[in-house]
């Protein structure tokens, strides 16, 4: 039977978010997988070079909606790093926490979309439900249940207080309950296991050459954690477990991101438990002198890599950032040839894309322009009035 | 210092290596070396996770730098190419992970790397035409229009 090849995307019902998948198809199997990024750009990169560091701040927490904070980490690491600056201990815990409700409120809402994914919406509810006092925690402390907006350079802008940490420890008691109904569901569901085991096969040597990273890399028995590796924030002194398996498939990534949620309740504990007293802020100068600075945090969905040039005023000379899904893209496409069309949907939620962090600039085509234009809002907004005036529509 | 920053320390003895902090080791090599210390990375130190690439304008020259993980320690590579000739060779045949970073920076640097399978868009609409956005001397089309 000839191949066919079939378009997924952009637009369409089954994606979350503005990707194209061109895959080839030999009746039901996958034959071969072409994925193409790129509609969500928004040149951030470019745009930071015309802001300044404190303005900055705000504009990288906004390169994703989930891991927000590891951006901001990442961010505030670099120009504390090449301005020299250390910031008080109690800052770093702070910190710290925050990166941990995130990664739970993170992998909460991954464990729905991959219940939604396999058709068990039960399990997406539940889990949404579990989010939520991960939320409700997040906007006690810092005001806000997305883009906290905590970090300022040189520490943190709101301090956690005595009756924050008995309502953080109170949560993470209900949630320890949870994480553990998850990972008996994770592990003895037959709606999990028809759908999850041995499907999106990847293997540990093909992960280590397409530098997989987090829990996609782990569930392939990779023991990469950058919070253990090259430890950040108050991760020296935390104690806690990389967790990894070696199933190599979709469940592997499900119980790694379960056992997770269990280790970063532990680690929440500990810093509540721990938190030292002192400042949380120290005053940092508006221009940081010429340098380079790399920082790279694990981010929930692995590995988030930020460089740092800086010429000695208050604008960034060069800023980039490299986010975990384009990292996991090129093994995605691997593990995807081989199956059958219908695990599509749950192989591409397994590594838990983010294509938003992934990135156009505002530019938008129509027949009458140059390609490549740029369109005002009040442009286009008249031009919509005509798109839908010439169909016969009222707009 | 860890074992593995010492072993690669020692590895990469008699080249330009300088240690800037703990776990960041940053290497310059000119562009014609960028193969031959990369398969050195490769065979020698069992480097195979390749982060990023990124790219920067300095003016008269493009820089790359290629970021490597190895044990939590980055290893960071560092080459120029002039405008002139925007050109590097491909590292695809070593590290394949780079198959798009590569893609990357020929769209918004437009630094070409030679030998590489599948340069097509990766971030940019296909029909662009506006150039390199990355470069400093770039300016978004509005703001030509208001120039002119």
């Amino acid at each position: 039977m000839a191949h066919v090849k079939l378009p997924i995307g952009p637009q369409h019902p089954a994606l979350k978010e503005p990707e194209n998948f061109t895959i080839t198809l030999d009746g039901e199997r996958v034959v071969d997988v072409d994925i193409r990024i790129g509609y969500t750009h928004r040149g951030i990169e470019k745009l930071m070079e015309t802001r300044t560091y404190t303005q900055n701040l705000y504009l990288v927490e906004r390169i994703c909606g989930i891991c927000s904070y590891a951006h901001v980490e990442n961010f505030t690491q670099n120009v504390e790093e090449i301005l020299g600056l250390q910031i008080p201990k109690r800052a770093e815990y702070i910190r710290t926490l925050f990166l941990e409700l995130e990664r739970l409120h993170s992998h909460f809402l991954w464990l729905g979309v991959a219940g939604h994914e396999i058709g068990f919406d039960t399990l997406f509810m539940y889990t949404w439900q579990d989010r939520e006092v991960v939320q409700d925690l997040l906007e006690m402390i810092s005001g806000n249940r997305v883009n906290y907006a905590m970090n300022a350079i040189g520490g943190v802008r709101r301090d956690v207080s005595q009756e924050h940490r008995k309502k953080v420890l109170e949560g993470m008691d209900y949630l320890e309950k949870r994480a553990e109904f998850y990972k008996n569901i994770a592990l003895n569901e037959k709606t999990i296991l028809a759908r999850a085991q041995n499907v999106g096969i990847l293997k540990p040597q093909v992960a280590l050459r397409l530098a997989a990273v987090g829990p996609t890399a782990r569930a392939s028995g990779i023991s990469v954690d950058i919070r253990k590796d090259d430890p950040y924030a108050s991760y020296l002194d935390t104690p806690f477990e990389v967790i990894t398996t070696d199933t190599n498939d979709v469940l592997g990534r499900v119980v790694v991101r379960v056992l997770e949620i269990v280790e970063s309740i532990k680690i929440i504990r500990y810093l509540m438990e721990h938190l030292p007293e002192g400042d949380i802020l120290k005053k940092a100068p508006r221009k940081v002198p010429e340098g380079e600075s790399i920082s790279h945090t694990e981010a929930p969905r692995g590995e988030d890599f930020h460089y740092l040039h800086s010429n000695g005023t208050e604008k960034p000379e060069r800023y980039k950032v490299r986010t975990p899904t384009l990292a996991n893209l090129p093994a995605t496409a691997e593990m995807l040839k081989g199956t059958y069309l219908a695990d599509v949907p749950i192989i591409v939620a397994a590594i838990d894309p983010c294509m938003g962090c992934m990135d156009r600039v505002l530019i938008l085509k129509n027949g009458q322009e140059k390609p490549g234009e740029l369109i005002s809002g009040e442009k286009l907004r008249r031009y919509g009035i005509k798109w839908y005036a010439e169909r016969g529509w009222d707009a | 210092m860890t074992t593995t920053e010492e072993h690669i320390l020692e590895v990469l003895k008699g080249l330009p290596v300088e240690r800037k902090r703990n776990h960041r080791i940053f290497l310059t090599i000119p562009r014609e070396d960028l193969l031959k210390t990369l398969s050195i990375l490769s065979s020698e130190l069992a480097v195979q996770h390749l982060s990023t690439i990124t790219a920067r304008d300095k003016g008269n020259d493009l820089e790359i730098l290629y970021h490597f993980l190895l044990n939590g320690v980055v290893i960071t590579v560092k080459t120029t190419c002039p405008k002139t000739d925007p050109t590097i060779e491909s590292i695809v045949k070593i590290f394949p992970s780079a198959i798009l970073y590569e893609r990357e920076i020929h769209d918004i640097l437009g630094i070409v790397p030679t030998g590489h399978p599948d340069l097509r868009r990766l971030v940019l609409p296909d029909e662009w035409v506006g150039g390199y956005p990355l470069r400093k001397d770039w300016k978004q089309p509005a703001e030509q229009e208001a120039e002119e």
